[in-house]
């Protein structure tokens, strides 16, 4: 039989009140030492296809969870071949879910993302260089030459553009990084996509985290801004080692995210 | 339902847009089958080329910078990098290799370039 995980937990007791997961299966926790798996039995194969009712059920479990436990929240769709499995699973990483646990105890995650107006931004760079005296001078007009003057003036273009974008998300991380303990960014994932940010804030500073959101938006009207939590930790659990448990190698990370499908959801319903 | 965690945005769109772009461009893994391996070959090999090239054209663009090239070392380099950039081109176009796709996905670390 197999059995579907939604996540660990700090408790190795029964579940507090009835939840049901995907399916309607009923939702129970498999204790190990103090800590446990919450799982439920599950029948259709890992590998069909995401569905919004699906990742939806999946998050449901883990917030409701949330409500009474610390919770490991692991990846969506991540089904395990009977209790002996999952047994082996705890053998071999009690000790790092233990860790990830004390961690990330009383703290959520919220994710920004922010877009930029790339578009006026190279403009102004571009406007700006042609008044600057920092153009290459070429002596004669050769195509070699001539060649060389572009991919100088490009190179200037993509580092000021570069530097601006960093500049930016440097004022916004110092206000955002005030209330949260850790954070992962990823700068101009596409040259619009300034920042996709994940910070893991204590849960009663999740006002100021907010306010800290809102201080920054308001000034920046030409720019696009996404907040989105609070949510389980899923961005901040960290494996040592990866797990050999696992049958589909497609299932390799076993905390990774459910993240993008959630935000693509949510911003869908609005 | 119990869900307390909310998206907000009022450019939905946009940010869905966004998302997908990023997410599109490379896949997790290389699709190698007996089929496209020579294309898939060609694919990792270009893109170790493209990142010695932009490298170079890199370390070119800050010599000029600095302005420590004379006219005809300016001559040399623009030669020499605009064959590198013509001949790369010409491979993509004989494996049908866009530019997008010359890249790596590093997993935790990002893409390669």
């Amino acid at each position: 039989m197999e059995l579907y995980i939604y996540g660990i937990i700090d408790s190795s007791g029964r579940m507090v009140e009835s939840i049901r997961g995907l399916e309607g299966a009923d939702v129970y926790n498999i204790p190990y030492c103090d800590i446990g798996v919450v799982v439920s039995k599950f029948t259709k194969s890992p590998t069909q296809n995401t569905t919004k009712d699906c990742v939806l059920a999946h998050e449901e479990v883990i917030e409701r969870l949330m409500e009474y436990f610390t919770v490991l929240p692991v990846r969506f769709h991540t089904v395990f071949d009977g209790r002996d499995g999952v047994v082996s699973l705890m053998q071999s990483y009690y000790k790092d879910f233990r860790d990830n646990l004390d961690r990330l105890r009383n703290k959520v995650e919220f994710g920004i993302k922010v877009i930029w107006p790339s578009d006026k931004i190279k403009e102004h760079i571009i406007n700006t260089y042609k008044k600057s005296d920092k153009k290459v001078s070429v002596l004669s007009d050769s195509s070699n030459q001539r060649f060389i003057r572009d991919k100088f003036e490009k190179f200037k273009l993509d580092e000021e553009f570069q530097k601006k974008a960093y500049k930016f998300i440097k004022v916004m991380d110092i206000f955002f990084s005030k209330f949260a303990a850790e954070k992962k960014l990823k700068k101009l994932k596409t040259e619009s996509l300034l920042l996709d940010a994940v910070y893991l804030v204590e849960k009663d500073k999740q006002d100021d985290f907010k306010e800290a959101f809102e201080h920054i938006k308001s000034p920046h009207a030409s720019f696009k801004f996404l907040f989105s939590g609070p949510w389980p930790p899923y961005n901040f659990v960290i494996l040592p080692k990866k797990s050999d448990l696992l049958k589909d190698p497609e299932q390799e990370d076993l905390f990774d995210k459910v993240i993008q499908h959630r935000d693509l959801i949510g911003a869908n319903k609005i | 339902m119990t869900i307390n965690g909310v998206v907000e945005t009022d450019f939905p769109e946009d940010f869905i847009e966004e998302i997908e772009k990023s997410s599109d461009v490379l896949p997790k893994k290389i699709d190698a089958n007996p089929k496209n391996v020579e294309k898939g070959l060609a694919k990792l090999v270009l893109t170790l080329i493209e990142l010695i090239r932009k490298l170079l054209e890199k370390q070119a663009m800050r010599r000029v910078e600095a302005g420590s090239l004379s006219d005809e070392q300016i001559e040399n380099m623009g030669e020499t990098l605009m064959k590198l950039e013509n001949k790369m081109e010409e491979l993509q176009q004989i494996f049908g290799l866009k530019d997008e796709e010359l890249n790596l996905n590093l997993g935790p670390l990002g893409d390669l370039m």
